[in-house]
Parts: C-alpha cells; structure tokens; sequence
C-alpha cells in the first residue's frame, strides 16, 4: 500500500483530485446550482423575491446585505452549493454585488448543509436530543459573526 | 432505530479505525509537509495574484478564465434565466472546482495537512479545550464530514474524549463541516466571477475567507463550551455522563 502510494505520479494525484472535482461538479454543483436558478426565477416572477428582500431588509442591513441575501442563508442550510447557485443568480439579476457575496460567502458554508449534518453528524456521534437546537443556533451566529467580520474585513 | 443507525456507523468506524491506526504511529512531518502548508497558504491567499512570473504560485491566475466568443461575452451569454442558464452557469464552476481539488490532494501529498496536524495539536485544549488527540480527527473534519463524524464517536468511545469535550468538538464540526473540499469545491468559484467590465467582482480572496470560516468555527466551538460549564455548575450536564454509559456498554 505504501509502496505504490509512493510510485504514485503527481499528475496521477492530480488527476484523482480533478476527478472528485468533476464528481463533485455533476454529482452536487450543476443540480444545486440548476435547482436554485429556477426557485429565483419562480420566485422573481410570482413577486414572492421582491417581498421576501423587504421582509428581511431591516435584517440584512445590519450586515451590509440587501434583504434577498436572506434567500442565500435560507437555501444554505439545506445545501451549501444551492446557497452558491442563489448567489450566483442573484448576482447574475444584479441584485447582489461582488462585496454582498464576500460578505455572504463564509456565512453561506458555515450555515451549509447543516440539516443533511444532523443526520450525518450530531446523530452518528449521538449528541444529545436538547442539543440539536443549540447546534443550529450557533451554526446560524456563527454565519452573522462571519458577515460581520467580512463587512469589516473587505 | 438505533441499530440501523449505528450498523450504518459501523462502516465508516471501520475506516475511522484503518485510520487511526495508520496514523497511530505518528507520521513524521518533515520539513517538506511545513512548506508544502506555507505553499498551500500562500497559492490559497491570493497575495501572489498577478500577471507577472510569480503568478504562477497564485490559484486565480492559474485558474484563468474564460475566452470571449465572436461578438464579445464567454460563452455563458447574457440574458438566460431559469434552468437553462442555471445549467450552463454550473457547467462554468465545474473547472475551478476540478482545479482546485486537485491541488488539495497535491499540497496533502507533500504532506500538509499532516504539518497542520502537527501544529494544532499542542493548541486544541487552549483553544477549544478538547484534547491534542482530537488533532488528526480536526484536520479528517476539514475533508469529510462522514469519516469524522466516526473518529469522533469511536474517540467518545475509547475514553479520549468525555461528553462535554465531544459536544464541543462536534459543534466546531458542525460548521461548515469538511470545510476545505465544500469551499473549494463549490465556493472558491465565487472569487472567480466578475464584473461587466471583465475585472474581478468579489473583492476578498480563499484564504480570508477560508480564515473567516476557521476563525467562526471555533468561537461557536467555545460559545458552546461556556455553556455546558454554566450547565454544569447547575447541576444540568455531566461531562462524564455518557462516557461511563458507553464503558459499562462495552
């Protein structure tokens, strides 16, 4: 095992890590991505978009966000990547700039996924049930400290 | 319930031991594992962007972009919406995403990630109050959530760790878990997009970011780890509860 660890090519390393990518690509991003393209496109169109970015406006200006930033957020704890595909068709519409997604960004993964991680993690490890709460209430300040630290950062 | 749950552990417990024990006789991180992290942090950082020769140690100059079609724009164009244009956008993440997978498994090659290890060890009980033992399970939690998820319990289980310090290490995971492959997989594309006139949008780079996610990680690791002392003194958490149930299990 270790032997042909060690005749192992880089390139051959590379193109492992490149092939987990492409996985990663197909298998997750594209249909993430897809996904969240058509919920803002749904969402644009019915009007729900422009009343959800008012709803939470007040929100977001604390961290220097437009108030559709709350959709990214939203979508992230379900899968990080569908939080990147809300980004990007926000962004594409104009509705967040290059700074909002700096700021959105470390926010997006810290929150990410978190509800397939309850399963995966909280319950394989057996954290306790009162706690489940708790986790999700630190993963969610965890993302507004780190907008806060990007809006000062950037 | 249970059964099922833990039969479905058992696999990855499996690979959480190999492991373990691969690792158990601690892999010497010779200077080639610190350069390969300092290399890994500086490609990472973006401090090396630019045109110049030197761009060649930055991952976005690498990583390029896109060529204009005839009449101007990549090939995404402008205007699209909904699935279509989901798709096609998605399709344009895919490289930066294969490029940057890549280079973690290259930088861990040489060795980096185990010279993180190394440096992190002597600082968890200062910094989370978990044990160093937890270190080769931290750095598995920045690539897998699965694997380390399974590292933790079999630590729980092995008395490494008591129940306090695996509820505080399992909310550091919890957060942006398998934090390197997700963000690089899908999120170093972000520093990638740009504006109208072609220039870089997002004004930050990986490593702040990356930064940023550590950084948060362990202040919501330590929120956590003040509350369950505050419950402890009332009488409302017993840090060695679980442990004990798990010893006269076995």
């Amino acid at each position: 095992m270790a032997e042909k660890a060690q005749k192992q090519m880089l390139t051959d390393i590379f193109v492992g890590g490149a092939r987990e990518g492409w996985h990663m690509g197909v298998g997750s991003i594209i249909p993430n991505v897809m996904m969240a393209f058509i919920v803002i496109k749904a969402l644009s169109i019915t009007g729900a978009m422009e009343l959800f970015g008012n709803l939470f406006a007040p929100i977001m200006a604390l961290f220097g966000v437009p108030g559709e930033g709350a959709a990214v957020l939203m979508a992230a704890f379900m899968s990080a990547g569908g939080g990147v595909g809300v980004i990007m068709s926000l962004f594409a519409e104009g509705v967040l700039t290059g700074e909002h997604i700096a700021i959105l960004a470390p926010a997006n993964y810290l929150m990410g996924s978190t509800v397939q991680y309850a399963g995966r993690l909280l319950g394989v490890v057996n954290i306790e049930a009162r706690f489940y709460p708790i986790m999700f209430g630190l993963v969610t300040l965890n993302g507004f400290i780190a907008m806060l630290l990007m809006r000062i950062l950037i | 319930m249970y059964d099922q749950r833990f039969k479905l552990t058992s696999s990855f417990l499996e690979i959480a031991m190999a492991n373990l024990n691969s690792h158990a006789d601690g892999k010497k991180v010779g200077i080639g594992g610190y350069i390969s992290l300092l290399t890994a942090i500086v490609f990472f950082s973006g401090l090396l962007q630019s045109s110049e020769w030197w761009g060649v140690l930055d991952f976005t100059t690498l990583n390029g972009s896109f060529g204009n079609i005839l009449g101007g724009g990549t090939f995404r164009g402008t205007g699209g919406s909904g699935a279509r244009d989901g798709f096609i956008f998605a399709l344009s993440l895919v490289p930066t995403c294969m490029f940057a997978l890549g280079m973690v498994r290259i930088f861990e090659h040489f060795g980096a990630l185990e010279a993180a290890r190394k440096l992190l060890t002597p600082i968890l009980r200062g910094i989370m109050g978990i044990p160093g033992v937890c270190g080769l399970t931290m750095i598995a939690s920045l690539q897998n959530t699965d694997t380390a998820a399974s590292m933790t319990k079999l630590l729980h289980e092995k008395g490494e760790l008591n129940n306090k310090e695996m509820h505080i290490f399992t909310a550091f995971q919890f957060s942006c878990g398998a934090s390197i492959v997700n963000f690089m997989g899908s999120g170093a594309v972000l520093l990638t997009l740009t504006n109208i006139d072609g220039s870089l949008a997002v004004p930050s780079s990986i490593g702040m970011i990356l930064g940023v996610i550590f950084v948060c990680k362990i202040i919501g690791a330590n929120i956590l780890r003040f509350y369950l002392n505050h419950l402890e003194r009332k009488g409302a958490f017993e840090s060695q509860a679980d442990k004990n149930m798990e010893v006269a299990h076995g």
